[in-house]
């Protein structure tokens, strides 16, 4: 449960299934990825899904992001459920409230970063200029370079595409936010500080994070671990050390 | 910026390119204006016709009777003539040497006559008939037969020369104008039907129009028709036409453009109409475009002729 | 959104430039080989469009095209004057003739005969010297092209001296005169072009029973031609066309009878299919290689219709470059050419259209292919590196 010396505003449930299945497939070659998941995410919380390769941790965020759709169970986003809603509400609904993290970043390589952070705001209807002003605005927040504000990502290195994407995720004020191994492609350094960022920056903003990775350095800044195994959810932990609240971090980042 | 625009900017240039080929290539040069506008018809529906302007009498071609070098010429080209006016002479001195001579053998024979009546006359004076003979009377009696006989002879051969002299001089058949005049002093004018005529005379007040029409169209022309004939060359030039006569005879088509090598493969139908010159530019032996009036005329078919046999079963 | 597509196309310069590319020569191949075609094809009824002043042409029932003489009766011209609706009516001869060089070779020219009267029917542009000229005695009036090429003389040092006012020729073994010098469009048979009156072209022609090629002849104002034509066709029982008819029927008879339609169709098929395969091909490749930012794309909330105008956009855009520097380039090749030697370039403005069309199928089906590849696209890909 919440550590005792971070303080959320008013903890609501962001995300609760029950009984989420999924298979992929059918007949002989059926695989059942989730076989009845029970979950629950709280805002101001960050949630680590932990697990081998092929349990089912990705399945589960992407049922959750409304990525997805799911076979059974019950699953409510902030009280939506997508399989009550059409393809283009989910798709809208994606837009206005979840916010992603990528392995791979997936920064597009011919927009320069400033761009890349502004299409969630285009996509939300943003004209591009003032969408790119806030963009730059986001990127100053998470500490990314002012002089590499218009470059392309594929001069960055991996430490500052990852900034680009988490600000990304962030700039359109999204109250989920799911990151797919945000550190497997960064060396433990760079992905502590990137962890730090994201926790402090989405915390104090009261969202909920759900982070999935099996990079066991950077569990310290959890507040809850659910680890799984085979579809379904065998545990969850709090981390042996708890994470530095949110307010300390955003003053440690504060040139 | 250059990099982003370059090819934009050459596609935008090409296709104006391409445009402006497109209407280049569309730009059609006017088409050449007629040298002379060609003649229209006054008439909704109508027969044309190619016209050939002519004397009212038809183009007389003078010819003469005889051979011989003409000597005196009394016309020129556009005399107007009157009937039997003379136009030209041929050299006559030879007739004219013959009739001296004929005229001083009439008067031999006269003389002849003179002294044979003489004789007789002494002959039959003498009362007393044992003088002279009646034998010898009767002689110079015979003598003065005979001799009045030749003095007759020569008359006539006087006579026949003098007709012969006239006929050296041509006179004007017709009154009219000389069209074309084709003599001249001391050439020699064959007697005979010529390719060129020594003179073409023809009244030319009215002048006519002989019309070719297509023995296609030749049943649309009502007798008594009207027509425009309009001048080869200026359709301004044009006159009102008066209907004289079809030529009963349909003729084969004789070409008026070109060859004169004639390719007949049609047969025509000549109109002849007149009209008044006055100051109008027209001459014989002009083409012209003729209209001819020809509002639609239909003719019934005879009724068939029942046979008896079936009217009457 | 639509500027980040054009962004993410023009990013990627080596596919931009070889769908760029693919499309160009698409649209240069079915440009240049189509207005090639065009040109040929008009060619063939060039004599219409050059004799522009009738628009009734009177021919034997038989005539299949336009350089298929046979000859009428000279008594027609006046039958069709008299049809009601004429305004006027003057024969045209056309024949192929030989004139004899000074070098002593042949050259067979084609002759045309104007009415001697009005000369209706002469060469659109004079260079030197008038069509009323013609008048004069033994006058004739030689094409340019002519003048300068096979009717040229050779001088004492071999050089080509062209044909000019004052000169004689020698046609079918009458002595002639050139009164005139001018400019018609090319032939067909790239013959010279040698105009005189009709009554000297029927002296100088061999000797037929019938000489009359054609008879042309003008609707009276208000009247409709076509009406006309079929008033001629019955009172005279011979075929009148109008000049858009007879065009139709010497178009259709050359795309009925020689190989030369299926010859240029087939390059511009190639061209269509050239284009399809590279253009279609680099943009699917395009299209794949940026699927993953397009599944990002869809994640983050772009609707699928938001994305198919993006990659619409995009076909379009290259489409459109495409397309401009095909039709430039072959626009520039037939101007330059054109204007130097006798190749037969016509762009009607209806061809940039159909080439215009032929580029949007190529990039609507390309598109086509990776719209559906984007549309089926489950946004969960995102999840898998």
């Amino acid at each position: 449960m919440p550590d005792p010396t971070h303080t959320p505003p008013a903890q609501q449930i962001a995300v609760s299934c029950k009984g989420v299945t999924k298979t992929f497939g059918t007949g002989a070659a059926a695989f059942q990825a989730l076989r009845g998941v029970d979950l629950e995410v709280r805002t101001g919380e960050l949630l680590m899904l932990v697990g081998p390769s092929g349990c089912g941790k990705t399945t589960l965020i992407s049922t959750i992001a409304g990525v997805l759709r799911r076979d059974g169970g019950e699953c409510s986003v902030f009280g939506h459920d997508y399989l009550s809603m059409t393809e283009q509400e989910t798709t809208r609904f994606r837009g206005e409230h979840i916010g992603f993290v990528f392995q791979a970043f997936n920064l597009i390589p011919t927009l320069t970063a400033a761009e890349n952070v502004s299409t969630p705001l285009v996509i939300k209807g943003m004209k591009r200029k003032p969408a790119v002003a806030e963009a730059r605005e986001m990127l100053r927040k998470v500490g990314f370079d002012e002089r590499m504000l218009e470059s392309s990502p594929v001069d960055l290195s991996g430490g500052q595409q990852q900034r680009v994407a988490i600000a990304r995720a962030l700039v359109h004020q999204p109250d989920l936010i799911v990151c797919d191994e945000p550190t497997s492609a960064l060396d433990s350094e760079t992905g502590r500080k990137v962890m730090e960022l994201m926790r402090g920056l989405a915390l104090a903003s009261n969202r909920a994070l759900i982070v999935v990775t099996h990079d066991a350095r950077i569990y310290e800044f959890a507040d809850r671990i659910a680890r799984m195994e085979d579809g379904r959810i065998t545990g969850i932990e709090t981390p042996q050390r708890p994470a530095a609240s949110a307010s300390e971090i955003l003053t440690t980042l504060k040139p | 910026m250059i990099r982003k625009y370059l090819l934009p900017i050459l596609a935008l240039g090409g296709i104006f390119l391409g445009i402006a080929v497109a209407i280049k290539g569309a730009k059609k040069t006017a088409p050449a204006a007629p040298v002379s506008q060609p003649a229209h018809s006054p008439y909704k529906i109508f027969v044309a016709g190619a016209g050939i302007i002519e004397a009212s009498t038809e183009n007389i071609a003078i010819g003469t009777t005889v051979g011989g070098v003409v000597a005196r010429i009394y016309v020129q080209i556009g005399s107007r003539v009157k009937t039997g006016a003379p136009l030209f002479t041929l050299d006559d001195r030879t007739l004219r040497a013959e009739i001296a001579l004929r005229e001083s053998a009439v008067k031999v024979v006269e003389a002849q006559l003179a002294d044979a009546k003489d004789e007789l006359a002494f002959n039959e004076n003498i009362t007393d008939k044992g003088a002279v003979s009646v034998e010898d009377t009767n002689k110079r009696r015979n003598t003065v037969r005979i001799v009045e006989a030749q003095l007759a002879q020569s008359k006539a051969q006087l006579a026949s020369t003098v007709t012969e002299l006239e006929k050296l001089t041509v006179c004007a058949p017709v009154d009219g104008e000389v069209l074309q005049l084709k003599v001249h002093l001391g050439e020699y004018a064959p007697a005979g039907v010529l390719g060129t005529p020594l003179i073409m005379l023809g009244n030319v007040e009215p002048l006519h129009v002989r019309v070719d029409v297509d023995e296609d169209d030749a049943w649309r022309i009502r007798n008594g028709a009207v027509a425009t004939g309009c001048l080869r060359g200026n359709k301004d030039i044009s006159t009102a036409l008066k209907f004289v006569r079809f030529e009963p005879y349909v003729l084969p088509k004789r070409s008026l453009t070109g060859d004169s090598t004639e390719r007949v493969d049609t047969r025509v139908l000549q109109v002849i109409f007149s009209f008044t010159r006055g100051d109008l530019p027209l001459f014989v032996g002009q083409q012209m475009d003729v209209f001819i009036d020809a509002p639609t005329r239909t003719f019934s078919k005879p009724v068939e002729p029942v046979p008896a046999a079936e009217a009457k079963p | 959104m639509y500027y980040y597509a054009l962004k993410m196309l023009i990013g990627d310069r080596a596919k931009y430039i070889g769908i760029i590319i693919g499309l160009t020569f698409a649209s240069l191949l079915i440009t240049q080989q189509s207005a090639i075609f065009a040109g040929v094809m008009s060619r063939t009824f060039s004599f219409l469009t050059d004799v522009a002043l009738p628009d009734i042409w009177v021919v034997d029932p038989q005539v299949q095209y336009i350089d298929d003489i046979k000859p009428l009766q000279d008594t027609k011209v006046i039958r069709i004057r008299g049809v009601a609706g004429v305004a006027w009516a003057v024969p045209l001869y056309k024949g192929s003739l030989r004139a004899r060089l000074d070098n002593g070779t042949f050259q067979t020219c084609i002759t045309i005969g104007l009415d001697d009267e009005t000369l209706i029917g002469g060469p659109p542009q004079m260079l030197s010297g008038s069509i009323s000229d013609l008048r004069r005695n033994d006058g004739v009036i030689v094409d340019t092209v002519g003048a300068h090429g096979k009717l040229a003389r050779s001088g004492p040092d071999g050089t080509r001296i062209p044909l000019k006012v004052g000169d004689t020729l020698e046609l079918n073994d009458h002595r002639v005169f050139v009164v005139g010098i001018c400019k018609i469009t090319e032939t067909f048979q790239a013959n010279p072009v040698i105009y005189t009156t009709y009554s000297r072209a029927t002296t100088f022609a061999p000797q037929e029973r019938r000489l009359l090629s054609f008879v042309i002849a003008k609707a009276a104002a208000g009247e409709d031609p076509e009406v006309v034509c079929n008033r001629i066709r019955e009172a005279t029982g011979l075929m009148a066309y109008t000049p858009a008819k007879f065009k139709e029927l010497t178009f259709y008879y050359y795309l009925k009878y020689t190989g030369m339609p299926i010859n240029f169709l087939t390059a511009v098929a190639l061209g269509f299919i050239v284009g399809i395969t590279i253009s279609g091909q680099t943009f699917y490749n395009f299209t794949l290689d940026n699927l993953r930012y397009f599944g990002t794309l869809k994640a983050m909330g772009t609707t699928n219709s938001t994305l198919l105008k993006m990659i619409l956009l995009q076909a379009l855009i290259v489409g459109a470059i495409g397309y401009g520097l095909g039709v430039g380039l072959a626009s520039a090749w037939g101007a330059l050419l054109s204007g130097r030697t006798q190749i037969a370039f016509y762009l009607p403005w209806q061809l940039l259209l159909i080439t215009a069309a032929a580029v949007l199928i190529i990039c609507l089906s390309a598109a086509a292919l990776s719209i559906r590849k984007v549309m089926k696209l489950e946004p969960a890909v995102v999840f898998r590196s």
